[in-house]
C-alpha cells in the first residue's frame, strides 16, 4: 500500500511537471500579453517597453529557467491583468467559492443519483423507471445556462427574492447554482447506476443472497450496488475534478466568483502567470482525485490489489 | 423673570426646529423622502483589473477608478469639461499651461492635495524621477512621454499653482494631463504603487472598503468630500456577467441599477413599472479599418494596401446602410456618425452623413478602375479581385457588434466586394495588427474609445503608425493635423478641428459603422441618476427613496 502510494505520488509529480511545462510553452505560442496592456493607439516602442517591464523580452529558456526555480515555491509570478500574485488569485477563487459549489453539487448529484438509479433498475419498465429516465433525459438535455436562468426567474423574480439571483457568501446563495450545476451529472449518474444495477441484479450472487433470505435493502445496497459502483466512482471522481476546475457557465449566470471565470478571462487576455498557476492547481486536483478513486476501487472491490 | 423664561423657551423651540429641520431638508429629494444610510447595488458586467489609474482606464476600469480618484478636469452630463481638482486652467503664452488647484481637498487618508501632489503625478505619468521617489514603473496603457514628447518640464509657482511647459504649443494639454486621475504622493511613496491597487486612496466621493475580485467592490461615502456628495451612504458594484442575470436581479429588487443593458431588452424594460431606462451616447466608436498602408509600413510581401485609393474607401462607406444598422440591430440605441470624432468629444463637428447610395458607391469604384468582369458581380482591376479579408473579433464588443459585422459584409458584397470574414479572438487581432501581418487586402472590425474629452484623441489615430493606423494621413492632412496642435487660441483651433474632420470624412480612412449609446436600467427607487457621455457613472447628488 505504501509502495503504491509512493509510486503514484512520484507519477503525480511527473504529470504535474509535464502539464505545466506544456502549458508554459503553449501559451507563449498564442501571442504576446503586452498588447493588451497598451492603448490601441500605442506604437511599437510603447509595446516593447511593456514587454520589457513584464520580462517577456528575455529569451524563452531564460524565462523557463526562472519559472522552474520559482514554481515549486508556489511563485507563478504576478498576474498581468490584475497585478496580484497569480497563485494567490487562483487560491482565492478556488476557496471557498469553487470548492463549496463543486462539493455541494457533487454531493447532490451522487446522493440523489444512487437511490434514483437503484429505484429505476429495481422497477425496470415500471412507472418509477419511466419517470426517472425521462427526468434524466430532460436534465441532461437542458443547457446549464438555460436551467440557471429559469431557476433565477422562478425563485428570485417570480417568488420575489425567495433565493438570491446572484452572488455568493451564504447557503441561500449556494442553492440555485448548486442545483443548476448538479443537474446534468445527476442525470448521468442515475443512468449509470441504473445500467450497472441492471447488470449486477442478473448475477448469481444476487439470486443466492435473495434465496438466503437477505433483506432486499441489504441485497441492493450492500451486495449489488457495491459491485455496480466501480464505473460510478470513476465518473464521479472525474466529474468532481471538472467541477473543481470551475463551472464557467454556471459561474457566469449566477455571478459566482469561482475559478472557471478567472481562467476563462485569463486565456484570451494571455495572462500567462494565472493560466500557469490555474493549470498547476487543476493538475494537482486531478492527480489527487485519481489517486482517491484508485483507493476507493480497493475499498469497494477487494479483488483490486494496490500493489 | 417671566420674559427671560419666555425668551429661553423661544430659543429652545427655535433650536429644536433648526436641528430637526436640517436632516429633514437633507432627507428629501424632489419632494420624496430618501434613505441617507441606504446602499445602492449596481450590477456591472465585469470587474476592474486595476485601481491604479496609471495602469489603464478602459471603459470597465474607469467606472470603478473614477469613484475613488479624481482628475484636474471633471466632466458634466453633456460631456463638457468642468473644474475638478483644478479650479481653472489656461495657456500662459504658447508654450506654458497653468493649472490653479482647488484648496481644502484631502485624500481619504487625510493627506492634503496640493501642487506637490500634481508634480509627483506628472513625474509618474512621464516616467521621470521614479528612482528618486522610490516608486516602481508600471505597464501603463498610455505612455505620456511618448504620446506627448513635447511636454518638457513642470514647476509649482505656488502651493496651489502648477505650470507645465512644452517645447511646442500643445493646445489639448488641459485634456491630456487634466483627465488623468491623481493619486496621493506621500501614501504612494510610503506604501508603494501596489497599494494603489490593493487599498486605493483618492479624493473622490467614494472610499473603497472591500474588493472581492471578480465578485464585488464596496464603497463608503467620503464624508469629507469637497463637492456635492452622494445622498446615500454605501455603494456596491456587483459583477453579474450575464445580461439576463443582471436584469433578473433588478426585477427581483436585489440591485438598484443595471449597467450595459442590451438594446433588445431596453424596450421591454421601459414598459415595466418600477423600472426606468436611461441612455446616453458614448465615446465607443466602431469601424472597419482597411489596409491602406504603403508597402514599407507593414509585412506586405511587396504589395501596397489594397485600399489606398480614397475613392474605394469612400465607396465602401456609401455601401453601408448605417441607419439600418442603428434601427434594426441596435433598436435606435446607437448613432451613425460621419465625423472621425465621437459626437460627445470636445471639438466635434457634425459632418455630412455618408448617404447609403449603392449606385454612387459602384460609380466611385468604377472610377477607381474596379469593374465587373464576370457574371458573379465581383469587381476586378488588372486581373485582381476586389477582396476584403475581414478580421472579426467576435464575442468582444457585444452582441450588437457581432451582428453588425456580418451584416456589413453582405452590404459590401452588394457593391461587388468579395468579403471573406475571418472570425478570430480579440487577442489574435491585436497580435496581427501589432506585428503588421494584416493581409494587403485585409481589414478588421474594431471599436475604439477614449478617456479624454478632446477631439485630438481621435484625430491622432492616423498620425504615427500604431495598432489601429492602417491609413496614415497624406501630407496635406498631416500638416492640417499639426496645425490643430500648434493653435492655442480655442476658437481658431475649433475651426481647424472642424476643417480637419470634414477633410478626414471625405478622405474616409475607415468605414464608419456606429457610435455606441449606453443603456442603464434603474429602479424607480433611484433618484436623479443621469448617465454620462464619459466612461463612468457619477453618483454625486444621486439619492435612494425610502
Amino acid at each position: 500500500m505504501l509502495r503504491f502510494l509512493l509510486r503514484r505520488l512520484f507519477h503525480g509529480v511527473f504529470v504535474v511537471w509535464g502539464v505545466v511545462t506544456a502549458v508554459f510553452f503553449l501559451v507563449r505560442l498564442t501571442g504576446d500579453p503586452a498588447v493588451f496592456l497598451v492603448d490601441q493607439s500605442a506604437t511599437r516602442a510603447e509595446i516593447e517597453h511593456a514587454r520589457h517591464l513584464l520580462g517577456l523580452d528575455r529569451s524563452l529558456p531564460e524565462q523557463y529557467g526562472a519559472f522552474l526555480l520559482a514554481a515549486p515555491r508556489g511563485d507563478f509570478g504576478e498576474s498581468i491583468r490584475s497585478k496580484q500574485p497569480a497563485m494567490r488569485l487562483v487560491l482565492q477563487h478556488l476557496w471557498p467559492a469553487t470548492v463549496e459549489l463543486a462539493v455541494v453539487a457533487a454531493l447532490l448529484s451522487t446522493v440523489l443519483a444512487v437511490p434514483l438509479g437503484v429505484l429505476s433498475a429495481t422497477h425496470k419498465d415500471g412507472m418509477a423507471d419511466h419517470v426517472s429516465r425521462l427526468g434524466s433525459l430532460l436534465l441532461q438535455s437542458m443547457p446549464g445556462f438555460w436551467l440557471g436562468l429559469l431557476l433565477i426567474l422562478l425563485f428570485a423574480v417570480e417568488l420575489r427574492g425567495l433565493l438570491p439571483a446572484y452572488g455568493s457568501g451564504t447557503w441561500r446563495h449556494l442553492i440555485l447554482p448548486a442545483v443548476a450545476l448538479a443537474a446534468a451529472p445527476l442525470a448521468q449518474n442515475a443512468r449509470l447506476v441504473r445500467a450497472g444495477m441492471l447488470d449486477v441484479l442478473q448475477q448469481d450472487f444476487v439470486r443466492t443472497a435473495r434465496a438466503k433470505g437477505v433483506p432486499e435493502r441489504t441485497v441492493l445496497y450492500r451486495h449489488a450496488f457495491k459491485n455496480a459502483a466501480i464505473p460510478f466512482i470513476t465518473v464521479t471522481g472525474l466529474s468532481l475534478g471538472f467541477m473543481l476546475s470551475g463551472a464557467i457557465i454556471i459561474e457566469t449566470v449566477f455571478a459566482w466568483p469561482g475559478l472557471g471565470r478567472l481562467i476563462v478571462q485569463a486565456v484570451p487576455g494571455r495572462d500567462f502567470p494565472v493560466i500557469q498557476a490555474g493549470v498547476f492547481v487543476f493538475a494537482l486536483i486531478f492527480v489527487a482525485l485519481n489517486l482517491l478513486v484508485d483507493l476507493l476501487y480497493a475499498v469497494v472491490d477487494p479483488r483490486v490489489r494496490l500493489s | 423673570m417671566r420674559s427671560v423664561r419666555g425668551m429661553v423657551s423661544w430659543w429652545l423651540a427655535a433650536l429644536v426646529v433648526t436641528l430637526g429641520a436640517a436632516p429633514i431638508a437633507a432627507q428629501t429629494v424632489d419632494g420624496l423622502a430618501v434613505d441617507a444610510d441606504a446602499e445602492l447595488v449596481v450590477a456591472v458586467p465585469d470587474d476592474t483589473t486595476n485601481m491604479d489609474p496609471r495602469i489603464g482606464m478602459g471603459s470597465t476600469r474607469s467606472a470603478y477608478i473614477r469613484q475613488v480618484f479624481e482628475s484636474l478636469v471633471d466632466v458634466d452630463a453633456q460631456g463638457k469639461p468642468v473644474p475638478g481638482l483644478a479650479l481653472s486652467w489656461k495657456p500662459v503664452g504658447d508654450l506654458t499651461w497653468e493649472f490653479t488647484l482647488r484648496r481644502g481637498v484631502t485624500f481619504h487618508n487625510g493627506e492634503a492635495f496640493n501642487a506637490d501632489t500634481l508634480l509627483f503625478n506628472l513625474d509618474r505619468m512621464f516616467r521621470r524621477n521614479l528612482d528618486r521617489w522610490g516608486v516602481k514603473d508600471v505597464t501603463a496603457a498610455t505612455s505620456f512621454e511618448k504620446v506627448y514628447p513635447t511636454v518638457s518640464r513642470w514647476e509649482k509657482t505656488g502651493d496651489y499653482t502648477v505650470r507645465i511647459h512644452t517645447s511646442e504649443p500643445l493646445p489639448n494639454l488641459w485634456d491630456a494631463i487634466g483627465r488623468e486621475p491623481l493619486v496621493p504622493r506621500e501614501y504612494t511613496v510610503k506604501n508603494g504603487v501596489d497599494a494603489l491597487n490593493e487599498r486605493p486612496v483618492g479624493t473622490g466621493p467614494w472610499k473603497m472598503t472591500e474588493w472581492k475580485r471578480n465578485d464585488s467592490m464596496r464603497f463608503e461615502r467620503n464624508e469629507s468630500y469637497w463637492g456635492s456628495p452622494p445622498l446615500f451612504k454605501r455603494l456596491r458594484f456587483q459583477v453579474i456577467p450575464e445580461a439576463g442575470g443582471r436584469l433578473a436581479a433588478l426585477r427581483a429588487g436585489q440591485v438598484g441599477l443595471v449597467d450595459s443593458v442590451p438594446p433588445l431588452d431596453a424596450g421591454v424594460l421601459g414598459r415595466e413599472s418600477g423600472i426606468k431606462v436611461v441612455s446616453s451616447p458614448q465615446k465607443l466608436y466602431c469601424r472597419i479599418y482597411l489596409n491602406a498602408r504603403p508597402k514599407d509600413k507593414f509585412d506586405s510581401g511587396g504589395k501596397d494596401g489594397l485600399f489606398g485609393d480614397q475613392r474605394v474607401r469612400l465607396a465602401l462607406n456609401l455601401a453601408v446602410n448605417k441607419e439600418a444598422i442603428v434601427q434594426k440591430i441596435f433598436h435606435g440605441y446607437a448613432q451613425a456618425n460621419a465625423s472621425p470624432v465621437a459626437s460627445v468629444a470636445y471639438g466635434y463637428a457634425a459632418q455630412e452623413p455618408y448617404a447609403f447610395d449603392v449606385k454612387r458607391a459602384r460609380a466611385l469604384l468604377a472610377e477607381a478602375g474596379w469593374k465587373e468582369a464576370g457574371s458573379d458581380g465581383v469587381l476586378k482591376k488588372d486581373g485582381e479581385t476586389l477582396t476584403l479579408q475581414l478580421l472579426f473579433p467576435a464575442k468582444h464588443y457585444g452582441q450588437g457588434f457581432d451582428e453588425t459585422t456580418p451584416a456589413v459584409a453582405e452590404m459590401l458584397k452588394a457593391v461587388g466586394v468579395q468579403v471573406v470574414i475571418k472570425t478570430i479572438d480579440y487577442g489574435t487581432l491585436l497580435q496581427t495588427v501589432t506585428k503588421g501581418t494584416l493581409p494587403y487586402n485585409g481589414g478588421f472590425a474594431a471599436c475604439r474609445t477614449s478617456n479624454n474629452l478632446d477631439a485630438d484623441d481621435y484625430l491622432r489615430d492616423w498620425t504615427a503608425i500604431t495598432l489601429i493606423n492602417w491609413a496614415p494621413y497624406p501630407p496635406e492632412l498631416a500638416e492640417l493635423y499639426r496645425a490643430t496642435r500648434r493653435e492655442v487660441d480655442p476658437q481658431k483651433r475649433l475651426k481647424l478641428l472642424a476643417d480637419l474632420q470634414r477633410r478626414v470624412r471625405d478622405w474616409s480612412p475607415v468605414v464608419s459603422l456606429y457610435q455606441e449609446v449606453k443603456i442603464y436600467a434603474v429602479s424607480a427607487r433611484v433618484l436623479r441618476f443621469v448617465p454620462l457621455t464619459d466612461l463612468h457613472m457619477d453618483f454625486r447628488g444621486v439619492a435612494l427613496r425610502k
